[in-house]
């Protein structure tokens, strides 16, 4: 249980590279965040900073209020769990969680504790009949519980998971999820946990952590960073499938907004209108975002329907996935839930029929087409990298 | 209808093997040649002389007894080599498998050059150093009957550079396995023996075993550093005393039952090692 603060955190490889630029985080006691991003991002790399695994290049890491930049791995007070479990192929089960405890020397640890711990954590887990196997004999899934297992044992002050779940089967890896879910309210302590995967990300964190090139580019809550995507990256990172943007015309007549994608116009309304408004967004050329749940099927033609062909259907049993193309090539995607349609609809839903397709106005996001920041939601920050002064306060 | 073969599988099959097998047998033969040999002289007490006759007349130990007696040299050489191979063993592997794991593992300034400076030194052949060598063995006094403790420190002093194999190896074991050691509270030394070397019992087996060899049938080293002093030979070099034109028809059957001697703790070793030896040597590459 700790508070994890990052200051400033750079890592430049042999004055060269520049993985992670100034990184500033503030993680709370308890709290669970997640760093998620492509590949290269740099989030692997700031956990593994975090870890004491690799050296910080710039900027400090402070584990419950203290440095701990030249600190070795093992006194920071981390557990970790690796992507490839990195479990001891020599040692039995058992041994391999038994390892951390054995190696502790203040207090060192007697047998009766060691395997009092062992046992209670391999119970959580479902692996109490395993404790005797060598790691060669045991699945995917049981291994990585094992990993945990070995990281649960001691009382770290902060709990690393490094792409858990990325080696794992698809249904595992839902299975393992919903455990992590429940095993951190078991666990209780702080967790950075690193993910390529949004829908991990999504589910899992109280707060994620969005980089790209070694940059943040949000941080907030599930809820936040889905709803109010601070620029065009992040709206299409999160959200599967992703968020349909393409450039558009906004316009303004009056009090209201209007958008003209292919040819339609369509009325921004609610919230979204309303926000426009306040912050008197100039009209022009826009890009605009709709996630694929927004879209719907029009009726018929008419001023706000788009004249689209089906390319694709993607069947995924509660719903179709239409990659569909406008009339300018664009393709976008639609969600269409297969719970109100009749055999008469979906037969027309197969691709080459066209269809019509309009917006919501209310869910729609609108980025800047050069900085493409979000025009409603993005703060300007006052100078690059000092964004923690007021948290510092 | 498809045409039967002329000949089939089976039979072309047993033919290449038959082929295959008396090729081996040919090749044993001329292997094993020169062991049973030096064995059948080793047990011929006739006459100590070389002679023109493949079996002996008569057969006993006398040759064996000659050499565990008092007045004879063997046992010193025996036991100077054996020190010597030990000593050199332990302390060989202890230092390769640490240069190693620190060259496979650490990243550090020059490492690259140092690598490549050893790999370039290591194409001259040792004993293109040998005059020095002996120039400062003598000035630590460390020559003649001194000899045994000359030849560890040469051997030792070197070993660091035998390294690529057991790199290599330690290569394939996952950096991830020493990261989540470290974290899980080990220092670089406890992560060392705790968690590679388990896993590197194959690669310590082999270098274990090529130290041992290394020593165990130097001629050249040991004889220009012993020169002189029969109490500071190894035993290659002492049974090469015996074979010098006035020596070789009082002592050949000597040397033939010595050969025979030192031939004994390397197969013992092999015997026991073997499974080791073989996974240390194609282990890396059944890994990677």
């Amino acid at each position: 249980m700790a508070t994890v603060k990052l200051t400033n955190v750079k890592k430049i490889y042999q004055g060269k590279v520049t993985a992670v630029h100034d990184f500033n985080l503030d993680i709370a006691d308890k709290e669970f965040v997640v760093f998620v991003g492509p590949s290269g991002c740099g989030k692997s790399t700031t956990l593994r900073m975090v870890a004491g695994l690799e050296d910080i290049s710039e900027g400090t890491v402070e584990i419950d209020g203290v440095v701990v930049n030249d600190l070795q791995p093992r006194d920071r007070g981390v557990s970790m769990v690796f992507q490839n479990y990195a479990l001891y192929p020599h040692l039995t089960v058992y041994e391999n969680m038994a390892f951390p405890l054995r190696l502790q020397k203040h207090p060192r640890m007697s047998n009766d504790e060691i395997y009092e711990r062992v046992t209670s954590a391999a119970k959580i887990l479902g692996i109490t009949q395993y404790l005797t196997r060598k790691p060669k004999a045991l699945s995917g899934g049981q291994r990585q519980r094992v990993a945990i297992g070995r990281a649960m044992v001691r009382d770290s002050k902060v709990f690393l998971m490094d792409e858990p779940l990325s080696n794992l089967d698809a249904k595992l890896r839902n299975q393992m999820r919903a455990e992590i879910i429940l095993l951190r309210k078991k666990i209780d302590t702080t967790f950075i946990y690193v993910t390529h995967d949004q829908t991990e990300a999504m589910t899992l964190g109280d707060r994620i952590v969005i980089m790209k090139d070694g940059f943040i580019m949000q941080v907030g809550t599930p809820a936040e960073v889905f709803d109010t995507p601070d620029n065009l990256f992040v709206a299409e990172f999160i959200g599967a499938p992703k968020m349909n943007t393409f450039k558009c015309e906004l316009l303004r007549e009056g009090d209201k907004y209007f958008v003209a994608p292919f040819g339609a116009k369509i009325e921004v309304d609610g919230e979204k209108g309303k926000l426009l408004r306040e912050k008197d967004v100039v009209p022009g050329e826009i890009i605009l975002g709709v996630r694929p749940e927004h879209v719907a099927i029009a009726s018929r033609p008419g001023p706000t329907a788009i004249p689209t062909t089906i390319l694709v259907n993607e069947m995924m049993g509660f719903e179709y996935h239409l990659h569909v193309l406008t009339e300018d090539g664009t393709e976008l995607i639609v969600r269409v839930p297969t719970l109100n349609l009749n055999d008469e609809e979906r037969a027309k839903l197969v691709a080459g029929e066209p269809l019509y397709i309009t917006f919501e106005g209310k869910a729609m996001h609108f980025f800047d087409v050069e900085s493409e920041y979000n025009l409603i939601y993005h703060e300007e920050q006052p100078v690059e990298g000092e964004e923690i002064i007021e948290d510092a306060e | 209808m498809a045409r039967k073969p002329s000949m089939g599988l089976k039979a072309s099959r047993a033919i290449g093997n038959t082929f295959g097998h008396i090729l081996l047998v040919l090749i044993s033969i001329i292997w094993i040649a020169p062991f049973v040999f030096i064995v059948l002289q080793s047990l011929r007490v006739e006459t100590t002389a070389q002679v023109g006759y493949l079996l002996p007349k008569k057969i006993g130990f006398d040759n064996f007894m000659f050499l565990f007696s008092p007045d004879c040299n063997f046992m010193t050489w025996y036991f100077n080599t054996f020190i010597i191979s030990l000593a050199v063993a332990v302390l060989q592997t202890i230092m390769i498998l640490m240069m190693a794991y620190t060259l496979s593992r650490f990243r550090f300034k020059s490492r690259k050059a140092l690598m490549n400076i050893m790999l370039i030194l290591g194409m001259f052949p040792g004993f293109l150093t040998m005059v020095v060598l002996y120039q400062v063995l003598k000035l630590l006094n460390l020559t003649q009957g001194n000899a045994v403790g000359g030849l560890i420190l040469v051997s030792v002093a070197s070993s660091g550079m035998g390294y690529y194999v057991c790199k290599g190896f330690f290569d394939t074991i996952p950096k991830s396995l020493d990261e989540a050691a470290r974290v899980d509270g080990a220092t670089r030394f406890q992560v060392f023996y705790k968690i590679i070397m388990p896993l590197a019992k194959p690669i310590i087996i082999y270098t274990i075993l090529t130290a041992f060899m290394g020593p165990w049938g130097d001629f050249i080293f040991a004889r220009y550093i012993a020169f002189g002093e029969p109490s500071g030979y190894n035993v290659a070099v002492g049974l090469w005393s015996w074979l010098t034109q006035d020596q070789i028809n009082n002592h050949y059957t000597h040397f033939c039952a010595g050969g025979v001697l030192v031939a004994v703790p390397v197969i013992v070793l092999f015997m026991f090692l073997q499974k080791y030896y073989v996974e240390g040597v194609t282990g890396g590459a059944v890994k990677g």
